[in-house]
């Protein structure tokens, strides 16, 4: 093989190349002015679009943290609206003070873990007991349910997702206020059923769904989703489907929600029934 | 040997002075221009490393422009790709005979087209870098390319009789 094929011979002549190229450029930027304008214009495009793009490297690289930040800043935003419907209610004269605490604390929280693809699907938190998390915590975001605690660790916490054939959460029809379960249809990451809405309830296809509030772990009035058509189920009830306001194949910021009476509903409940 | 090489030199000395009569006093359109810098690049010998190709393109590219011109850097500016690309090109088309044998790329030895494609890409080559830098931004593309094309059609008929001045060995 000729020596001038090796490697290192390459390097060199390349090395050689871009220097005489570079002299020879510099020659001309200096001798000539609408070169040099124009070495100048090319200089600045290219710094500009290497700025343009280092910027857009660094700001892709710090999403997480405005994520954060962002996720903080919107729990807090949910607080403040909360306390004003809340303060809303004293202009009614049937308002008292103690009900200006609905008695849900509100925890924002990062998806850490979770499963998609099958029909017990799950969820991990980076939220646990440290942070005052409990068992039978829901989890929410703004545009609706997203699953229900179900084991907490120091450090993490354990959900059930809403995409889990074994959860119900009650909702209801905004236009009829009619009542009943919700659960994932099994097939997509945005449908559910409403189940088990007597046939006297009216409804229309695209009224607004929301959580009752007649369970212990979600407040009501959380928008869960769209009602869409119906079918009659052994002749007594409607079975509703329900188009989901959150996507949950798109998830990672939540907010746990803890009641803080759920201990009192469960006392108090478990009495009667005895 | 020496013989040849003086001669070669003395011919390439001789050709860089034709360049910069043609640069001084042939500018018939804004459209053409001769040039016959990028063939006397490629017709160096073959036993010449690709270093002192690139000097000799360098100093060939700087006298020009000092001497005609007056673009100083211009000519040595898009001389020097043609230089380094000089091997990659004779090997692609004339296979690695030319450097096996130490030989000199003729008409007589390889043929016209093959010697006509060599000069069309790299007399390309010259006048595109050439002309885009030396109107700087200031003309369209289209005129860029109009310019390119008709200096590269009016260039090869020079280029084949510098080739075949350069090319001694052919002639011993």
């Amino acid at each position: 093989m000729p020596k001038e094929r090796s490697v290192v011979s390459r390097i060199f002549s390349i090395a050689i190349f871009i220097l005489l190229e570079v002299a020879s450029l510099v020659m001309l930027s200096n001798n000539n002015r609408f070169q040099r304008l124009w070495f100048a214009r090319i200089s600045h495009g290219v710094m500009a679009k290497t700025w343009g793009t280092s910027q857009s490297i660094h700001g892709y690289f710090s999403l997480r943290k405005q994520n954060d930040e962002l996720a903080l800043e919107n729990n807090r935003l949910q607080s403040l609206v909360r306390s004003y419907q809340l303060a809303a209610h004293e202009s009614d004269p049937m308002f008292r003070p103690e009900m200006a605490d609905n008695g849900f604390r509100y925890i924002p929280a990062t998806i850490i873990k979770s499963s998609s693809n099958s029909q017990h699907n799950y969820l991990i938190l980076d939220k646990g007991s440290d942070d005052g998390v409990v068992q039978n915590c829901g989890i929410i975001t703004p545009d609706g349910v997203i699953g229900i605690v179900d084991a907490v660790s120091k450090h993490y916490c354990y959900a059930i997702s809403f995409m889990n054939t074994e959860v119900n959460i009650s909702a209801r029809i905004d236009s009829s206020g009619a009542v009943g379960p919700l659960a994932w249809d099994g097939i997509s990451t945005s449908g559910a059923v409403l189940k088990e809405i007597p046939l006297q309830y009216k409804y229309n296809p695209g009224d607004t769904v929301y959580t009752s509030g007649y369970s212990a772990i979600f407040p009501p009035d959380i928008p869960i989703g769209i009602a869409g058509d119906a079918r009659v189920i052994n002749g007594a009830t409607n079975e509703i489907k329900v188009k989901l306001f959150q996507d949950h194949s798109a998830l990672k910021y939540v907010t746990i929600i803890q009641n803080t009476r759920a201990a009192e509903i469960a006392e108090i409940e478990s009495r009667n029934e005895q | 040997m020496t013989g040849m090489k003086n001669r070669f030199v003395l011919t390439y000395v001789l050709l860089v002075i034709a360049q910069m009569l043609l640069c001084n006093y042939f500018h018939f359109t804004p459209y053409i221009m001769l040039t016959i810098l990028p063939i006397m690049v490629f017709c160096i010998p073959t036993r010449v490393s690709v270093f002192w190709t690139l000097i000799i393109a360098f100093v060939t590219g700087l006298a020009v422009d000092y001497f005609a011109e007056g673009i100083i850097g211009l000519n040595a500016a898009a001389l020097l790709p043609v230089a380094i690309l000089r091997r990659t090109l004779i090997e692609a088309i004339f296979g690695p005979e030319p450097f096996e044998q130490e030989e000199n790329i003729t008409v007589k030895k390889y043929g016209l087209a093959k010697v006509s494609l060599a000069i069309f890409i790299i007399t390309a080559i010259f006048l595109l870098i050439y002309n885009i830098a030396d109107c700087a931004g200031t003309r369209p593309f289209i005129f860029i390319l109009a310019k390119v094309c008709l200096s590269l059609l009016a260039s090869y008929i020079l280029s084949l009789l510098a080739i075949n001045l350069l090319s001694y060995d052919d002639r011993r």
